[in-house]
C-alpha cells in the first residue's frame, strides 16, 4: 500500500539505489534500511542536533529531510566522516580534549563541526557557539566540545 | 647494562575517555542500534485520562492485525507492583492513575504495524475526580488515588536534633519563606529503550537494559516476573546519558519481557521523544516552608522545616529525597538546633524519580537562600557569614555525620577571590538605584554532598576481578557501570598506577551481570570512590603476587621490587629486573601454576542511619562553593548567566579532563534548572513534551566557567580523591537567585526563574506562594 | 501507514505549475515543517509530493533596479551570508541570523517560511518591515501567468495565506529602501536563535527633524498572524518623537496587539513585552 519511489545517491563515496517511502526520513532510511547507526534519533524534530549529516557538503539534521529529496545528492554521515583520514585530527580531538561523555550527541556534533571547520574556517569561540546551537549535549556543558572544534580549527589555519 | 625506569603516575593527568573513539566513529551501538534476530517492536499504549476507572479494554482488533504477535492487558500478565513501595503495576487494569499510564502493550513486526495495533485498541473508562494540587491532598473529601492509603500519604519523614524551642528563644532575628521548586526531567539524549530475549531451550531471559543499577535490577526483575535470579541476565549496552533516571525499574521494562513471554521472540521497545518527556521520571517538585534563627553575633540558632512533596500517582525514588535534603538543612553548616519534616503525597501528576543530586538542590537553594537573608539581617557580609557558622574538618554533625576531611572554609575563599564576590557586589548593590535597564548581580551558593557512596542498602559496596594475561593485558571486570561519567577511564587508572602499567593494557568488562561482580550500581557519586578502592584493592592483590613471584625468579626480597612501565624494577634504583609479560608467562610452566586472577570486595566504612535518619552513611563527603555573576535585564525580565567560579573539595584530581566535564557538565544542568527548564503539567497533563518548549540550555548560553579543586586527600578515598558526579549542579539555582537579589533588591522563592516569571517580581505581581 | 499518492520533482516552473493546475498537490521545498507535519499524521495521503528543490531558478537573489528578488528556494543561509544583501538590506541578515539552528538555516527556505505563515515566523516581521511582496505564479493558457501580493495582505491566518492551491510562491520582492530609512529588528527569546519567539518586533522609518517619517511597524507572535500595527504607524507619525511620546506611543502598541496566553508566555506579558521592546527599539531607530 505504501508508495515508493526508487533514488540513487552517493553515500560515504559509494553509489546507493534504494527504493524508499515517500513519506520516509533520511534519519529512518540510514537507520533502518542501510544499518548506519552512526546517526543517532534524538528527537526526530530538528531540535537536538543528534541526527546531523551532510548532504552536498552541508550539515542538515536528516530527521527533517525527505529521503526522496536525496536523488542525485551526495550524503555524508559519520562513518563516511571517519574512514576519510583527512578528518583524524577532528575525530582525535573530539575524545582527547574531553569532547565526549556518554557519547549520544557526539556524531551530530562532529558532523557539525566538520560543517563549521569547512564552511567557516576562521570562526573564532562565539561563532563556534553559535554554529553548534542546534546541537544538544546534556553531559558535557559544551565547553570542552567548543575547545575541540577551536582546536581543530587553529590546527587547519596553521596548516 | 639494566634500563633505568623511572616512575611514573596518571594520577591528575588529563587522561582521554577510554571509550570516546568509538563514539566519535559512530561505532558505540546505543540500545537503539541493537537488533536481535526475530526481534518485534513493542509499544505501549498509554491512558489519556488521568484519573479514571477502567470499564473495558477490547484488543480484538489489535490481535486480528496482521503481523501483530503480542498484546497484552493487566490480565495476561502477573503484574506484580513496582517502585519503592510496590504501588505501580506494569499495566494498570482498575484504573489509572496519571498520564502515564499503561493500559495495553503489542508486539508487532514493525514500529507502523505496532502503532496501527495500538490505535485499534478500545479502552471505555468512567471519569473519577481528579487531584493534582498536592495542597490538596490531606482535605477531608480530597479524591483518593491509591485505596490502600486512604489518606493519600505516600511516606513521611521526621527528623531532629537538639531543641528548637530553644534554639528559636536564643535567637536575635528569626525568619521564615516558603519556597517552591519545579518539575524538571533528566533528557538523557539517548530515550529509554529494553530488549527482552528468552533463550528458547532454557527459557533464561536475556535483558539488554539501560539501567544504572543491573544487579537490584535483577533482583527485582527476578520477583516481578516471578522468575529465579539466576534464570535472568543483563548486559547494559552503552548508556546515552543517565543522571538518575535509570535508578528504578519502571513499567516499560516487565512490559517488553512480558511481551517476549508471550510472543516467544525477542522483543525491543524504545521511547520516542515525546513519550521520554511523558513517561520518565521528574526531579521531585517540593514546597518547602524553612524557619530560621541567628544571633546578633552571626551564629545559627535553629532552623525548622516543614515541606510537601507532590508523589505523583506511584511512589519513585522521587518521594524519599528527604534522606539527601535533610543532610544539606542539618548539616551544610553548624545548627545547634534542628527539626523536620516532610509529607508525600499522592496526586493524579506525573511521578518524580531521583536526579542528579537527589533533593539536594531543592534544600540547597531554600538553605542559601536564608544564609543571605540572615546574613544581611544581622549586618555581616555573606562569605564571613557563611566562614564562621561552616563546617570544618574534624565535626561531626548533629546528624551523625563525620567530616574527616572537609574542605568547605577553602572552597568558600577560593570561590570568592577568584570572582571578586566582595566588590563586584558592593558595586552591583550601589547601582540597583541608577536608571540602567540592565542590572548585574552576583550570587554565592555552597553545597554538602556525599562523596565516599551512601548507606542505604545492606550493602554499598562494590566487587572487582582482575586478570592478567601473559602478555601482561589486565582485564578489569567490574560491577561499576559507565553510563558517561568517565568511570571506566578512572578505574583503569588507578589500576594502573598499582601496576606500572600504560593505559593500553588495561581492557574494563562492566556490562554483564553473568560476568561481573556485584555493586549496587550508579548513584550518590559513589562509583570512583567505591569502585575505585575496590580495583585498588584488587590491583594490589596482584601486585603482591606479582612481586613475590618475581622474588622467586630474581633471589630478591619481593618488598625491594616494584613495577614500573611493564617490568619489575628494583624499587631504589629503578633498574629493570624482567619484563611483566615475561614473568607472567613463566608462571605458567610452574609446577603450582598461578594465572594472576585476583577478586576483591569493597565496603565502605559507612553507617547505615538509625530510625532517626542519625548516622555517619557515606565515608566522605564533598563540599563546594559557587558563585556565578549574572546580568538581569529589567525591561523583559531575561537572566543572562556570564560567568561561573566553582570551588570544589574534589579529595583529590584522579583525571584532570573527567573531572572538569563532570563540573562544567553539572553546572551548564544546575543553569538549565535555574533558568530554562520547566515541565508544565496542567490538570495532570505534560504542556510541552519536546526540546522545543522544554528549553535546554545550549551552547551559546553557557557562561564563563572558572574552576578550582581543592585537594583534601581524603584518607579514605581512592588515592585520596571523593565523589563529585552530583556535586557541580547542586549550587547554581541558589546561587543565581542571591544574584537575582543582589542585581535587582527582588528576591524569588519558587523556580525557575524564567523571564516571565522575574519579570512579574521586578513589577511586584508575582503569584504570592501560599502553603 | 498511509503516504503520499505519487512524487515528482519537476525541473522547470512551467511543470511546476502545470501540476498545481491539476491538484491535490503537496510542495516539497526545505521539508523541516513538511516533515513535523506528516511526523504528527497531518497531510493529505491524496496528494502528489512534488519536490520543487530541482528548479533552479527559483534559487537565486538578483538585484534589480528598484528591488531586491529573491528567490523562493533560496536558503536562510544563503540570505544570511549573501555579502551584497548584508550592504543593502542588512536587517535580513540579522533575521536570518536568528532562525532556528545553522541545520535549519541549512534547508529551510524564505519561499517555505512565508508559506508556512507561522505567527512567529521569523524572517516574516523584517519582511513586512521593508514591505516586501510575493510573486504567486500559476498555470495560464499554457505558459506560467504570475500576481504579485504585499505581504501584509499575504496572511489569512496561522498556516493560511492567499497563495491558492495552484498557485506556487516563487519570489519575494523587496523595494530598495528610501535614503535615510533606518529599521531595527528585535526577536525576543533567551537564546540567540534556537527559540520560538515570544514577540518579535520591527520598527523602521526615516528620522527627520524629530519626526519618524514614513514609518512601519511590524509585530509578530502577537496575534494570528504577522501584521502591521496600522494604529501604532499612524501615531508615531503624528507628532515629533522624545521620550515622552515614545512611551505614549508603546501604550499605544501595547493595546494594538492581541496576544494568546500559550505555553510559552502569558497574553499579559506579551503586551508587557511589546510595551517595553517598543520603547527600546523606537529609542534605537530615533537615536541617531
Amino acid at each position: 500500500m505504501s508508495l515508493t519511489h526508487e533514488i540513487k545517491f552517493t553515500l560515504n563515496g559509494s553509489p546507493v539505489s534504494l527504493t524508499i517511502p515517500l513519506t520516509m526520513s533520511v534519519l529512518t532510511m540510514l537507520r533502518d534500511l542501510l544499518n548506519l547507526t552512526g546517526t543517532k534519533y534524538g528527537c526526530g524534530e530538528g531540535e537536538c542536533g543528534a541526527c546531523t549529516i551532510l548532504i552536498d557538503g552541508v550539515s542538515v539534521n536528516a530527521c527533517l529531510k525527505f529521503a526522496v529529496d536525496c536523488d542525485g545528492r551526495t550524503l555524508t554521515t559519520v562513518e563516511g566522516l571517519v574512514a576519510d583520514s583527512r578528518n583524524d585530527p577532528l575525530r582525535t580531538a573530539f575524545a582527547e580534549k574531553g569532547g565526549v561523555q556518554c557519547g549520544f550527541c557526539t556524531p551530530g556534533m562532529v558532523m557539525q563541526a566538520r560543517h563549521i571547520l569547512d564552511n567557516y574556517p576562521r570562526a573564532n569561540e562565539s561563532q563556534i557557539k553559535r554554529g553548534i546551537e542546534g546541537n544538544l549535549c546534556r553531559c558535557t556543558g559544551y565547553k570542552k566540545i567548543i575547545e575541540t572544534i577551536a582546536s581543530v580549527g587553529e590546527l587547519d589555519n596553521k596548516g | 647494562m639494566a634500563a633505568i625506569i623511572e616512575k611514573e603516575s596518571l594520577i591528575g593527568k588529563a587522561i582521554p575517555k577510554m571509550d570516546a573513539p568509538g563514539k566519535v566513529s559512530g561505532h558505540t551501538r546505543y540500545i537503539h542500534d541493537l537488533n536481535l534476530p526475530g526481534q518485534l517492536i513493542g509499544r505501549i499504549l498509554r491512558t489519556d485520562r488521568v484519573h479514571a476507572r477502567i470499564i473495558s479494554i477490547d484488543t480484538k482488533e489489535a490481535e486480528a492485525l496482521p503481523g501483530v504477535h503480542a498484546v497484552i492487558t493487566a490480565k495476561d500478565v502477573p503484574n506484580k507492583p513496582l517502585g519503592v513501595t510496590k504501588d505501580n503495576p506494569p499495566l494498570k487494569g482498575d484504573k489509572v492513575r496519571c498520564e502515564r499510564d499503561e493500559i495495553a502493550a503489542v508486539a508487532a513486526e514493525t514500529e507502523a504495524l505496532a502503532e496501527q495495533a495500538l490505535s485499534l485498541i478500545k479502552v471505555e473508562y468512567e471519569e473519577l475526580p481528579a487531584l493534582f494540587d498536592p495542597r490538596q491532598a490531606l482535605l477531608e473529601n480530597a479524591p483518593v488515588i491509591q485505596e490502600s492509603k486512604p489518606d493519600n500519604i505516600s511516606m513521611e519523614f521526621d527528623y531532629s536534633h537538639g531543641d528548637v524551642e530553644q534554639g528559636e528563644a536564643e535567637s536575635d532575628v528569626v525568619i521564615e519563606d516558603l519556597f517552591k521548586l519545579h518539575y524538571v526531567t533528566h533528557c538523557c539524549m539517548g530515550a529509554s529503550g529494553v530488549i527482552a530475549d528468552f533463550d528458547s531451550t532454557s527459557g533464561n531471559l536475556t535483558l539488554y537494559s539501560n539501567t544504572q543499577v543491573p544487579f537490584l535490577h535483577k533482583r527485582e526483575f527476578a520477583s516481578v516476573l516471578n522468575m529465579d535470579p539466576n534464570r535472568i541476565r543483563i548486559i547494559q549496552p552503552p548508556i546515552g546519558g543517565g543522571f538518575g533516571s535509570k535508578l528504578d525499574i519502571y513499567p516499560f521494562e516487565p512490559i517488553a519481557v512480558f511481551l517476549a513471554q508471550k510472543a516467544r521472540r525477542p522483543v525491543k521497545l524504545t521511547f520516542s521523544r515525546e513519550e521520554e518527556f511523558l513517561a520518565s521520571p521528574t526531579r521531585q517538585p517540593a514546597y518547602l516552608r524553612l524557619r530560621s534563627g541567628v544571633t546578633k553575633e552571626g551564629v545559627l540558632t535553629f532552623r525548622t522545616l516543614d515541606s510537601l512533596l507532590d508523589n505523583g500517582a506511584y511512589t519513585s525514588w522521587g518521594a524519599t529525597i528527604p534522606f539527601v535534603m535533610m543532610q544539606t538543612f542539618s548539616s551544610l553548616y553548624r545548627v545547634p538546633h534542628c527539626l523536620y519534616h516532610t509529607t508525600t503525597v499522592y496526586t493524579n501528576n506525573p511521578y518524580a524519580g531521583s536526579f542528579r543530586g537527589y533533593g539536594n538542590l531543592q534544600a540547597t537553594f531554600c538553605v542559601e537562600a536564608h544564609m543571605d537573608k540572615l546574613a544581611e539581617a544581622v549586618g555581616i557580609d555573606p562569605l564571613r557569614f557563611r566562614l564562621k557558622n561552616a563546617q570544618q574538618a574534624g565535626e561531626t554533625s548533629g546528624q551523625g555525620m563525620h567530616f574527616k576531611s572537609c574542605g568547605f572554609k577553602e572552597c568558600l575563599t577560593t570561590a570568592a577571590a577568584r570572582s571578586d564576590y566582595a566588590i563586584k557586589r558592593e558595586q552591583n548593590l550601589k547601582a540597583q538605584g541608577d536608571d540602567n535597564a540592565v542590572k548585574k548581580g552576583i550570587g554565592m551558593a555552597s553545597m554538602l554532598h556525599v562523596g565516599g557512596g551512601a548507606k542505604i542498602y545492606p550493602s554499598d559496596g562494590c566487587g572487582t576481578i582482575l586478570k592478567m594475561d601473559d602478555f601482561g593485558h589486565v582485564t578489569l571486570m567490574t560491577g561499576a557501570s559507565e553510563i558517561g561519567q568517565g568511570s571506566e577511564t578512572v578505574l583503569s587508572q588507578l589500576v594502573c598506577e598499582e601496576l606500572g602499567l600504560p593505559l593500553s593494557a588495561v581492557t574494563v568488562v562492566n556490562n554483564d551481570t553473568d560476568i561481573t561482580p556485584w555493586d549496587v550500581g550508579v548513584h550518590a557519586s559513589r562509583t570512583t570512590f567505591i569502585a575505585g578502592n575496590s580495583a585498588i584493592g584488587a590491583a594490589r592483590l596482584a601486585r603482591e603476587k606479582i612481586l613475590n613471584a618475581a622474588a622467586g625468579t630474581t633471589a630478591m626480597p619481593a618488598d625491594q621490587l616494584s613495577l614500573r612501565g611493564g617490568c619489575i624494577v628494583i624499587d631504589e634504583s629503578g633498574e629493570a629486573v624482567i619484563t611483566l609479560d615475561k614473568l607472567l608467562r613463566s608462571l605458567h610452566f610452574q609446577e603450582r601454576a598461578e594465572l594472576v586472577t585476583t577478586s576483591f570486595y569493597y565496603e565502605p566504612p559507612s553507617v547505615h542511619q538509625d530510625k532517626a535518619f542519625k548516622g555517619d552513611v557515606s565515608a566522605s563527603y564533598a563540599w563546594a562553593t559557587q558563585v556565578v555573576e549574572i546580568e538581569v535585564d529589567t525591561l523583559t525580565g531575561v537572566v543572562t548567566l556570564n560567568r561561573c567560579t566553582a570551588a570544589h573539595d574534589v579529595g583529590r584530581v584522579l583525571n584532570k579532563l573527567g573531572i572538569e566535564g563532570q563540573v562544567e557538565g553539572g553546572i551548564v544542568m544546575g543553569q538549565g534548572y535555574a533558568l530554562t527548564e520547566d515541565l508544565l503539567i496542567d490538570e495532570g497533563h505534560c504542556q510541552n513534551p519536546n526540546f522545543r518548549d522544554y528549553k535546554l540550555i545550549t551552547a551559546p548560553e553557557i557562561p564563563e566557567i572558572d574552576l578550582s579543586f581543592i585537594e583534601t586527600m581524603d584518607g579514605e578515598g581512592p588515592q585520596g580523591a571523593k565523589g563529585i558526579g552530583e556535586a557541580p549542579a547542586i549550587c547554581m539555582a541558589a546561587a543565581i537567585a542571591n544574584a537575582l537579589y543582589n542585581a535587582t533588591g527582588v528576591r524569588i522563592y519558587e523556580a525557575p526563574f524564567s523571564p516571565e516569571k522575574v519579570y512579574r517580581a521586578l513589577k511586584g505581581c508575582s503569584q504570592p506562594l501560599e502553603w | 501507514m498511509t503516504n503520499f499518492k505519487s512524487y515528482l520533482a519537476p525541473a522547470t516552473l512551467d511543470e511546476a505549475v502545470d501540476q498545481l493546475n491539476q491538484g491535490n498537490v503537496t510542495v516539497l521545498a526545505g521539508g523541516s515543517d513538511l516533515m513535523l507535519r506528516v511526523g504528527a499524521g497531518n497531510y493529505d495521503p491524496s496528494h502528489t509530493l512534488m519536490n520543487i528543490l530541482k528548479i533552479n531558478e527559483l534559487r537565486n537573489i538578483s538585484f534589480e533596479d528598484n528591488e531586491v528578488q529573491i528567490g523562493t528556494l533560496t536558503t536562510i543561509t544563503e540570505i544570511r551570508e549573501d555579502p551584497e544583501l548584508s550592504i543593502k538590506m542588512p536587517l535580513l541578515g540579522q533575521a536570518a541570523d536568528q532562525f532556528a539552528s545553522m541545520q535549519i538555516r541549512n534547508v529551510g527556505t524564505i519561499g517555505g517560511n512565508i508559506c508556512n505563515a507561522s505567527p512567529a515566523g521569523d524572517m516574516l516581521v523584517p519582511l513586512l518591515l521593508l514591505d516586501a511582496a510575493v510573486e504567486l505564479a500559476r498555470q495560464s493558457d499554457g505558459g506560467v501567468a504570475s500576481r504579485r501580493v504585499a505581504l501584509k495582505d499575504f496572511f489569512v491566518g496561522p498556516g493560511k495565506t492567499q497563495c491558492q492551491s495552484n498557485e506556487l510562491l516563487t519570489r519575494v520582492s523587496i523595494p530598495f529602501s528610501k535614503q535615510g530609512f533606518r529599521a531595527r529588528f528585535y526577536k525576543f527569546g533567551t537564546r540567540p536563535a534556537l527559540d520560538i519567539s515570544t514577540v518579535s518586533i520591527g520598527i523602521g522609518g526615516i528620522f527627520n527633524n524629530g519626526y519618524l517619517q514614513a514609518p512601519r511597524v511590524a509585530f509578530g507572535a502577537v496575534a494570528p498572524v504577522p501584521f502591521m500595527a496600522l494604529k501604532t504607524m499612524k501615531a508615531i507619525e503624528q507628532s515629533p518623537l522624545d521620550s515622552e511620546r515614545i512611551k505614549e506611543i508603546a501604550e499605544i502598541a501595547r493595546d494594538e496587539i492581541k496576544p494568546i496566553d500559550d505555553v510559552r508566555a502569558t497574553a499579559w506579558y506579551r503586551k508587557q513585552l511589546v510595551h517595553n521592546l517598543t520603547i527600546k527599539v523606537l529609542s534605537d531607530v530615533t537615536d541617531a
